[in-house]
């Protein structure tokens, strides 16, 4: 029998219906556009052009916030909750490999995220659009280079938060793996987010690094964790600057590598588990 | 000749909570099932069926020994195929209606879209559910989740079905149903492996039992075999000798009469092992107690 990615997509489609059918992320996505929605209440204030920065740092950072949260509760409750509920002995004894399930399961919940992310920049791109358009009608002048808003930006942004969560999604994936709880798993999870985004310090103190015990230690987790400050770039964005396409293509290389580390031992674990 | 399904010497252990020490759930097991039969394995709770079970499917991986199905590995997911497997108590994904998961079970099979389309309608009819194919399983009740179960476990037409419990939860007239059900799915040629406390429907229904006790080999053998009451073999022939015996046979046959070994029911014989195992271990621990 061979590796069929048909059947690991079979299990990753079943994962994305489970997920539309669960009232969390219809309830993320109420959220999130309440969110948004409420930027609308600053309407009364008139920054002029500070103002679309304004909206388009509070969608980058709704994106920021919400995106690690759903990828975290979403990978966690449709891997291991299906687990707990021993639906997964069925499905286990049918004709697949493991690593199928696994794969399936990660695709899945990252589609989930991916879509919700997706959702975040239509509505932070019409949000700027609408107010940049009533801003150059009050106060044409201030736009005379034109529209400020580059919704080429927005996608960019969205992009690479895509993959930063591929990256935590199959992190979950590897907890999920081998933990007997999704409570358990989610709570790894948002630890380990929090450690990412912390990683600088611990590879910093790494290069500093003075005691050998230390060193080692700092190393075993600068290497070990991603580094998901590199995936910041809102601060860039908002400050005008652009990226190079090259810039891209590095985050996109070392999101893949370490999210193919992470599903590797989490198929690793997987085979060796027992139901 | 290859079995439908072989276990040698299997032995399963599950760590306990306290380090170092072991829970032998299966405890060097031997079986063999034929092809075409329909095989019930019995035993008190915790006895270890369901881990045997889980053994067969390769949910569990084995301590000592090994199982086979058709002759191979159980750890070789192609043998799948031709394996349909009813967990004990199942439980099935809350959001999907009935005929949808039957359907993605069939296509995870490999089986086309409107072809699992048609599997799942007809499983979903022979299992009695017809009238819930559309109802989200979330709402199901016990029976019918372990109808859908059962519809799940035919598809792809497997020629080997492993039932944990398929009539646990079902009504009397649905046990009924099911009980034919398996009958018919001998008739084609297919084998059956179940567990079931319900020992008069096992008793009509199988061909070979096996009967565990904390994971070990209490009983095996065909149903004819094993249910012969040696008490009342003797009985019928009381005070004669073999010669005797055989004339009073004939003379019951020719004056019309019907002879029959009688047999005790299998609830006798359960509860006959079962009970004796469980009153001396009763007695040995109010000893040690004392
Ligand atoms: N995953 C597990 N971890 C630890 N112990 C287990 C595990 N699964 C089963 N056991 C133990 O193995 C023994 C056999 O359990 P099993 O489920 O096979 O019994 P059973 O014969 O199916 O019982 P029942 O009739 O109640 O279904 C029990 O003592 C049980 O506690
Ligand atoms: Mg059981």
């Amino acid at each position: 029998m061979k590796w069929s990615a048909a059947r690991a997509g079979l299990i990753a489609g079943n994962t994305f219906r489970e997920a539309i059918r669960m009232k969390l992320f219809l309830l993320m996505l109420i959220l999130a556009t309440a969110a948004f929605a409420s930027s609308f209440l600053f309407k009364e204030f008139n920054f002029g052009s500070s103002e679309l920065k304004f909206i388009a740092d509070f969608g980058f950072g709704g994106m920021t916030l919400f995106g690690p949260i759903l990828a975290i509760i979403v990978s966690a409750q449709l891997f291991i909750g299906e687990i707990e509920h021993r639906t997964a002995l069925t499905i286990l004894a049918k004709p697949l490999y493991r690593s199928e399930y696994v794969i399936g399961k990660f695709v899945g919940s990252w589609l989930i995220t991916m879509c919700f992310i997706a959702l975040l920049s239509i509505c932070l791109i019409i949000a700027l659009w609408i107010r940049e358009s009533s801003i150059i009608q009050a106060d044409s002048e201030a736009f005379t280079t034109g529209r400020i808003i580059n919704w080429i930006q927005v996608c960019a942004f969205a992009l690479v938060q895509v993959l930063k969560l591929s990256m935590l999604c199959s992190l979950v994936a590897l907890f999920s793996s081998y933990a007997t709880s999704t409570i358990f798993a989610m709570s790894m999870g948002f630890l380990v987010w929090i450690a990412a985004q912390l990683q600088y310090i611990a590879s910093d103190a790494w290069s500093a690094g003075s005691n050998w015990l230390y060193t080692v230690l700092f190393a075993f987790a600068s290497l070990v964790l991603p580094n998901f400050h590199l995936f910041e770039i809102g601060d860039y964005l908002a400050l005008g600057e652009t990226i190079k396409l090259v810039a891209y293509l590095k985050l996109a290389l070392y999101a893949i590598v370490y999210t193919a580390f992470y599903l590797s031992l989490a198929v690793v674990a997987f085979n060796r588990r027992e139901f | 000749m290859t079995y439908a399904i072989e276990i040698e010497s299997v032995t399963k252990d599950f760590p306990l909570p306290v380090r170092g020490r072991k829970l032998r759930a299966v405890d060097s097991l031997s079986l063999q099932v034929e092809s075409n039969v329909i095989y019930g394995l019995l035993g008190p709770n915790g006895s270890g069926k369901s881990t045997t079970i889980k053994l067969l499917l390769g949910l569990l991986k084995t301590t000592e020994g090994r199982c086979l199905i058709n002759g191979k590995s159980v750890y070789e997911p192609s043998i799948r195929n031709e394996v349909g497997y009813l967990p004990e108590a199942p439980y099935y994904y809350r959001f999907l209606t009935g005929i949808e998961l039957v359907v993605y079970f069939a296509r995870l099979q490999g089986i086309k879209k409107r072809e699992a389309l048609a599997q799942a309608e007809n499983l979903l009819f022979r299992v009695g559910l017809e009238d819930a194919k559309d109802n989200r399983i979330g709402t199901y009740s016990k029976g019918m989740l372990q109808r859908v179960g059962l519809a799940q476990a035919l598809v792809g037409d497997p020629s080997l079905l492993i039932l944990d419990e398929p009539i646990a939860g079902v009504d009397p007239i649905g046990a009924v149903d099911i009980a034919s059900l398996i009958r018919e799915l001998k008739e084609q040629g297919k084998t059956i492996l179940l567990c079931s406390h319900l020992l008069s429907q096992v008793e009509a229904l199988c061909d070979r039992v096996a009967i565990l006790e904390s994971g070990r080999l209490l009983a095996e053998g065909p149903l004819d075999k094993l249910l012969v009451s040696e008490e009342e073999k003797t009985l019928s022939i009381k005070n004669l000798d073999t010669e005797d015996r055989e004339r009073m046979v004939k003379t019951a046959i020719s004056l019309g009469g019907q002879v029959s070994v009688s047999r005790i029911s299998l609830e006798t014989l359960y509860l006959q092992l079962i009970g004796e195992k469980q009153r001396k271990a009763k007695l040995e621990r109010e000893d040690s107690d004392q």
